[in-house]
């Protein structure tokens, strides 16, 4: 199910607040549980198996971890735990991007298992990695009520597309959360802000992404409009599912780690990676980086540890080339950062490291839009006109018109420049009293036009449920 | 307004909205068929286990929830206002506005329909035409696109007709691109207005050698309020128009004979301003094969005239010149097997008169 659909805003949710708020206290995580349960099975009626399965095992683990804390079969089902995750990922996600590699290469013919890819998989994968591991770490004290564990991993707020909540960020909520008027207020305000940055701007340049890739009347002009518009669409798309999220989150007592922090503003690729998606950043350091030592080895070691950490954050993303070679891109230019550039980057003034960054991460999603590297070099080619193309064409310059004001809200609202503009009123008596009127109604009005948007839209699902 | 006073505010306001909302979307009575948009629309889909573990199930819930949404058409409006005042978009779903005129993108060319079309017509041409005397023309009509290209992309005209032209070297192209300006067309509609086709009925005539037996004389009637189809489908804010029609003694006293039906009526059907698409007055809108009786023409002479919508207006301007004018709408009647319900006689005239609406997706010609 959608945040952003009739279905979810006008019958599930005010269904499930109504329950929630009614059931007393030791009620309230079984009927997030089953709210849950439920709110996968609408979008993958046979696969909430397998997700109450992730469930179950990282339950039975977690219980043998604690249990044989300090022994050797502690490690043992440390490591059963993590190839069970990784095996169930590896399968549903991966089967057949490396069958198809295999037959390439060996010229063989094994069919490909064609199996449809169970929504939220990779994040509720790492959700369940962290808790084990946590809990064999001692970061993080054993679950031994299942449903509060199945609350956690199945938690519909952030099942299908994060952020990748830690155990840890949530282990008391999960038994001592309090719910109060002012965290109800926040999370309806964050909710419905995410949802219009979904529905208002993502979906609006998701339609330019789409007119580009059906255009037959391309030129220069329409690639730099695609590559910019895309790169806003996945941020408004997937920052505003995290806003919807956090929101959620809040509505039900829960605090959510931020996931962005207007990445677009960064002066460098360092910098913007601890800005963009940061619980992924995040997870991949404290999980993979570290463990592998970190930069506290030699700098072949280290060079290897930043070869694996974005190998495996593209590959993360999709079982393609292109997201392998997006990942490795980043972790080329973080390495240069680390050796050379970071050091110009500062001299710089900061409109140049500004277009340094925004002008790599521009080329970084091409690439990972692309259906194929053939496609993705074609596009970033065709940004600098190969190909004769020309400079500009009549539906470039139609869509320019019809898209202009959007993308120019969308680059003012990738900013922190909005947020300033509230601190500054708010900072005055008076201004802050006219914001707290004109708040209830400027979220009303937000949810009539989002709920007017879907009345009339088609199906638009988020991006980052393919991952 | 303190922060305390804020946060119960935000809290009343969602609670009460979706509250409301949420009420009417689970006790608001089914509406078969959305008026403005001129569709079915979803109903509550039939639960089956089948269907739920399939999938099946709650995409089709979606679109219920989306179709029966209370106020469905004010939120439509709502939304196409914010989305091209607002937001600044040039069209809403396709649809856009001007010079007080509605209309709708359609670009680029697409090569494969008209391939398509141009197979049908040889087709055609081949199976019934080919013998005996026939005189055969094709013409096209320009959507409004056409004449409201300026600064919007549109579909390659120029290239449109030189294909037809390269691949219809057996038949006579008559031109009416010249003829007709977008003064010609309904506001709020996509087709064009039959008192306004004086031009086109003349090059047509003269095209086709009976320009000298076409009337000039005819009494515009008015119907009012006319809602064209752009209207509702682009939720834009639109007035309406008055439709016009043609008529005289010859027209009135002309008959049309439905073949599907069996059925005789006359070439203005006015009940049917009533209906969704008041446009299908002009001989009761589209139908597989009509033809037009016309008892003040004892020449004997006939003309098959393969059209779409646009020339259920055109074709009674023509009846005047011949016997019979039998209009064959091959989107519902196969054009394998028409010699089943026309008998062709081998000296007829042929038109085939198509808009580039139809001519750019054509996949429902048969």
């Amino acid at each position: 199910m959608l945040f952003s659909s009739i279905p979810f805003l006008y019958y599930f949710l005010p269904l499930i607040l109504a329950i929630y708020f009614l059931v007393p206290k030791r009620g309230k995580n079984l009927v997030l549980l089953i709210a849950s349960l439920f709110f996968y099975f609408y979008g993958e009626p046979v696969y909430v198996l397998l997700m109450i399965g992730a469930c179950v095992s990282s339950y039975i683990h977690g219980l043998l971890i604690h249990r044989f804390r300090g022994k050797p079969l502690s490690k043992v089902f440390l490591w059963s735990s993590i190839i069970t995750s990784l095996a169930m990922l590896g399968f549903f996600k991966y089967s057949d991007f490396f069958l198809e590699n295999l037959n390439a290469i060996s010229g063989l013919d094994l069919p490909l298992l064609g199996l449809a890819l169970p929504i939220g998989i990779s994040f509720y994968t790492f959700q369940t990695l962290s808790y084990t591991v946590d809990v064999y770490r001692g970061d993080a004290q054993v679950q031994k009520n299942f449903i509060s564990l199945a609350t956690y991993v199945a938690l519909f707020p952030q099942l299908i597309a994060g952020p990748i909540v830690r155990y840890t960020t949530v282990e008391e909520d999960l038994s001592g959360r309090t719910h109060s008027v002012e965290k109800f207020s926040a999370g309806i305000s964050r909710f419905l802000i995410g949802l219009g940055k979904k529905v208002l701007i993502a979906n609006q340049l998701g339609e330019l992404c789409d007119i580009f890739r059906r255009s037959s009347d391309q030129s220069v002009l329409f690639f730099w409009l695609y590559a910019i518009g895309f790169s806003l669409h996945i941020y408004f798309d997937f920052s505003g599912y995290s806003d919807m999220a956090i929101g959620l989150g809040k509505l039900f007592g829960f605090r959510f780690l931020e996931n962005f922090n207007y990445p677009f503003i960064s002066k460098s690729i360092s910098e913007f990676w601890r800005r963009w998606h940061m619980s992924l950043g995040s997870w991949f350091r404290d999980y993979v980086y570290i463990p592998l030592g970190g930069n506290r080895v030699s700098k072949g070691k280290w060079l290897r540890n930043i070869l694996i950490v974005w190998l495996l954050t593209g590959f993360w993303h999709g079982a393609a080339w292109n997201f392998i070679i997006w990942g490795l891109f980043f972790g080329f230019f973080l390495v240069l950062e680390k050796f050379f550039l970071g050091a110009w980057l500062k001299k710089l003034p900061a409109f140049l490291s500004h277009i340094y960054v925004l002008f790599l991460v521009m080329i970084s999603f091409v690439i990972f839009n692309a259906s194929s590297m053939g496609q993705a070099f074609s596009d970033i080619g065709g940004l600098f006109g190969s190909g004769g193309l020309p400079m500009v064409s009549r539906e470039a310059l139609y869509q320019l018109r019809s898209f202009g004001w959007i993308l120019v809200l969308a680059l003012i609202g990738a900013t922190p420049i909005p947020k300033l503009i509230v601190g500054k009123i708010k900072s005055h008596t008076t201004g802050h009293k006219i914001l707290n009127l004109l708040e209830p109604v400027f979220l009303a009005g937000l949810l009539l036009v989002v709920t007017a948007y879907l009345v009339d839209g088609s199906f638009n699902p988020f991006l980052y449920f393919r991952f | 307004m303190t922060d305390k006073i804020k946060h119960i505010a935000v809290m009343l306001t969602f609670l009460v909205l979706t509250g409301v909302i949420s009420f009417f979307c689970l006790t608001q009575e089914s509406t078969a068929v959305s008026d403005s948009e001129r569709r079915p629309l979803a109903q509550m889909p039939e639960y089956s286990s089948d269907k739920l573990l399939s999938g099946n199930f709650f995409p089709a819930f979606e679109s219920y929830t989306v179709d029966q949404f209370p106020l469905r058409d004010s939120f439509r409006n709502l939304k196409a206002f914010i989305h091209t005042n607002l937001l600044g978009r040039n069209d809403n779903n396709g649809y856009y506005e001007a010079d007080g005129y509605l209309g709708k993108l359609d670009y680029p060319l697409n090569e494969s329909s008209l391939s398509h079309v141009i197979d049908r017509m040889q087709f055609i041409r081949n199976k019934y035409f080919k013998d005996g005397n026939h005189k055969v023309f094709y013409s096209v009509i320009p959507d409004k696109n056409y004449f409201l290209a300026d600064k919007r992309p549109v579909m390659d005209y120029e290239k449109l007709i030189q294909t037809m032209e390269a691949n219809l070297n057996d038949m006579t192209y008559i031109d009416i691109f010249d003829t007709l300006t977008i003064e010609d067309y309904y506001k709020t509609d996509t087709h064009w207005r039959q008192e306004q086709l004086s031009d086109v009925v003349q090059t047509l005539g003269n095209a086709m050698g009976i320009g000298d037996q076409l009337s000039k004389n005819y009494t515009v009637k008015e119907l009012y309020p006319f809602y064209g189809v752009y209207s509702g489908q682009s939720a834009l804010p639109t007035k309406p128009e008055s439709l016009y029609y043609l008529t005289n003694s010859v027209l009135e006293n002309c008959t049309v004979y439905n073949t599907e039906t069996g059925k005789t009526g006359s070439v203005y059907d006015l009940d049917r301003f009533e209906s969704q698409d008041p446009y299908e007055i002009f001989l009761s809108g589209s139908q597989a094969i009509l033809t037009i009786q016309n008892p003040a023409n004892t020449s004997g002479k006939r003309l098959i005239l393969f059209r779409d919508s646009f020339g259920s207006s055109l074709a009674p301007l023509l009846a005047e010149a011949y016997s019979e004018v039998v209009l064959v709408d091959i989107r519902y009647v196969s054009s394998a097997f028409l010699d089943r319900f026309i008998e062709f006689t081998g000296q007829e005239d042929v038109l085939f008169l198509y808009s580039t609406l139809v001519l750019n997706s054509s996949s429902t010609l048969k």
